[in-house]
């Protein structure tokens, strides 16, 4: 009785994910490796898109911008959040809610007003470059945005409050007198951190830098709106390809290269967490 | 026993250390957590700081080892000002409450990581691993990690991490705390045995006076950031020098009164005589006696004694205690060994030698 009243809880919550997950999923695989002739779709199967993809450098170039922009925002991000998040996992201070809500705000603000507020600060006439032109300090201005740099800022902003909250519950969760333990056995405190700490906070880099890494090779809004067309990733193509070409089986095919890479790093995720982390959960 | 012996051997330092703190002072914010530590250990002792929940004693082993920087005073090592060492050059040996081992490394790393640290060679590394792992009676759990062990075997691990590396110092921080109370008297044993073997000087915190009173060479009672006194258990047990100490060491019966001069003090009216003279008369004092040494029904001659009547009986096994309401309002404890002698409600004669009344200023 009691399992099936749980199964029956359940129910809502799977019956979502099959009608609006798994089904058009699948149904975006069927198109992948259908063929369109005229607009019309035929239910065959061909891995023509596939090899269309694979076999043309501009897609291949493109796949690459992708996984490049989402690698440098994800150690970037990383770079950023980890002394953040031990701070936050660290600080008695009375502020930390506040701190921690500066770090969330990021999440608080919509993606299009926050992308338009880079934009006010990194255009050619925005706020940095304008006072730096008319200090005198610059003749031109920088380039600052429409390249990889101001997307990875925009993306790395809106996604550093995930990596930070994935390290902060696991640098928490360590005993700082192992790191003191470390000290006393004779560890200079760079040392004791790269033996005891670092190691032991290895599930949050890996569990915060797969999440930032998946999602920035997923997003669109940013890309297109800070890139101006002038950064192309994935998700664009997949976008153009279904809505302006109206070549479905190829988008289709774009979005579950897209997909596996993403799967491919969990299950990558998954073994090195397994054997790295022997000992520690 | 030889074979750890031997082992110990290898594990001593050839001289062992003296410790000493100078009058040490440390605020947090309105705390003040050491208000003027002072104390000799004298090398290869077994020395306790003892005391209540947040008098102070973390905080004065922290800044031998160097996590707390007094905010006045000196931390000496064999003589020498450690005060801007770091943690990591004062060479002492640490154990928590917590045991704090390296939950990602196995019991044979966690051991090694001292040595590694030391840059010892690799083949000597296997030997003082493989022997501080013999000594604690760990053999053969090289291999397995942390929390495959259990408390008491991480206990020990934690104690073969901080002795391998021959440290100055061991300190250790409510090392049993963590233990049922079973596994806590046989690693008492237990460590005390290891602590004479490999003669290292240790310092040793703990609130629990058994603990206290049963391993220490000496101890200090420490209360609210200051030293109350300092001397061998027997010492501590038996001349407790402020009521403080009397009263946190064991059970004793604190009679207040007022000082009638020579050896006589005044408590409810009754006169008794004490064992050293009281201060001059009408000072106010407090008469310290042990509840095994008040005799009831005692045929010999005792230099106080008062009737009293069996308020109650508490009955604890090996021994009996009498709670005691003496005529003219006294309340006493008395504790015997054996059967119970004389029920509730029995009318009883206390008494107790004056050398068993240690007078306490108030
Ligand atoms: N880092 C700190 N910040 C603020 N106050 C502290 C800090 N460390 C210790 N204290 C305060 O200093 C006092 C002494 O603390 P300490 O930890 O030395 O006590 P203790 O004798 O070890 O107690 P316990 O038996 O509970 O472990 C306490 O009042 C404590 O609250
Ligand atoms: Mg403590």
């Amino acid at each position: 009785m009691r399992a099936r009243a749980r199964l029956l809880l359940l129910l809502p919550f799977t019956a979502l994910l099959g009608v609006f997950f798994a089904a058009p999923l699948l149904l975006m695989v069927a198109i992948s490796v259908s063929r369109q002739s005229f607009g019309e779709l035929q239910w065959t199967f061909t891995l023509h898109h596939y090899a269309r993809f694979f076999s043309d450098a501009y897609y291949i170039g493109v796949l690459w911008d992708t996984l490049v922009l989402g690698a440098i925002v994800t150690v970037a991000s990383l770079l950023l959040g980890y002394p953040l998040a031990y701070h936050l996992a660290r600080t008695r201070s009375r502020w930390k809610p506040f701190l921690l809500v500066a770090v969330l705000s990021p999440l608080l603000v919509g993606i299009v007003i926050r992308c338009y507020g880079w934009m006010i600060l990194l255009a050619d006439r925005g706020l940095i470059n304008a006072t730096l032109v008319e200090r005198g300090w610059l003749a031109k201005p920088l380039p600052l945005m429409y390249n990889r740099f101001g997307v990875a800022v925009a993306l790395v902003h809106v996604f550093l409050p995930f990596m930070v909250l994935s390290l902060t519950g696991v640098l928490k969760r360590i005993d700082p007198h192992a790191l003191e333990a470390a000290m006393t056995l004779g560890a200079s405190p760079r040392r004791a951190f790269l033996e005891v700490t670092l190691p032991l906070s290895l599930p949050g880099i890996l569990a915060g830098s797969l999440l930032v890494f998946s999602l920035a090779i997923s997003s669109f809004v940013v890309p297109v709106l800070l890139g101006g067309f002038k950064v192309q990733v994935l998700p664009m193509i997949v976008y153009e390809q279904v809505l302006s070409v109206f070549d479905w089986p190829f988008g289709a095919a774009n979005a579950f290269v897209l997909l596996v890479i993403s799967i491919a790093l969990i299950a990558v995720y998954i073994r090195v967490t397994e054997r790295a982390l022997r000992g520690i959960v | 026993m030889d074979r750890a012996l031997e082992q110990g051997a290898s594990l001593s330092e050839a001289r062992a250390a003296d410790v000493s703190l100078r009058g040490l002072e440390k605020r947090y914010g309105a705390t003040r957590a050491l208000a003027g530590v002072s104390l000799d250990v004298a090398p290869g002792e077994f020395f306790t700081l003892l005391g209540p929940s947040g008098c102070g004693k973390t905080t004065s082993l922290r800044a031998v080892a160097g996590f707390v920087a007094p905010d006045a005073g000196d931390v000496l090592i064999r003589g020498a000002r450690v005060n801007a060492v770091p943690p990591h050059r004062r060479h002492v040996g640490l154990v928590f409450q917590s045991y704090a081992l390296f939950p990602h490394r196995t019991v044979r790393q966690n051991v090694a990581f001292g040595l590694r640290m030391q840059r010892t060679a690799r083949v000597e590394i296997e030997r003082l691993v493989a022997d501080a792992l013999a000594l604690v009676q760990l053999p053969g759990h090289g291999e397995r990690y942390p929390r495959e062990l259990s408390g008491g075997e991480q206990q020990r691990v934690a104690l073969a991490r901080a002795l391998v590396t021959r440290p100055a110092v061991l300190l250790l921080d409510e090392p049993l705390g963590a233990l049922d109370k079973k596994l806590r008297d046989h690693m008492k044993i237990e460590l005390k045995r290891l602590q004479r073997d490999v003669g290292v000087t240790t310092i040793y915190v703990t609130h629990d006076q058994e603990e206290a009173l049963t391993m220490s060479d000496r101890l200090a009672v420490m209360r609210a950031g200051h030293i109350e006194q300092v001397g061998a258990p027997r010492e501590i047990y038996e001349t407790p020098g402020t009521v403080f100490v009397a009263g946190f060491i064991g059970n004793t019966n604190l009679l207040a009164g007022r000082s009638r001069g020579g050896a006589a003090v005044e408590c409810a009216g009754v006169t008794i005589a004490t064992a050293a003279s009281a201060p001059a008369a009408g000072a106010p004092v407090t008469i310290a006696v042990r509840p095994e040494r008040i005799r009831l029904d005692d045929t010999g001659r005792l230099d106080n004694e008062v009737a009293a009547t069996v308020a109650h009986v508490v009955y604890q096994g090996e021994t009996v205690r009498y709670l005691l309401a003496a005529d003219g309002g006294l309340e006493l404890q008395a504790v015997e060994l054996g059967r119970v002698r004389f029920p509730a409600g029995s009318r009883v004669r206390a008494g107790w030698a004056a050398a068993d009344a240690r007078v306490l200023l108030s």
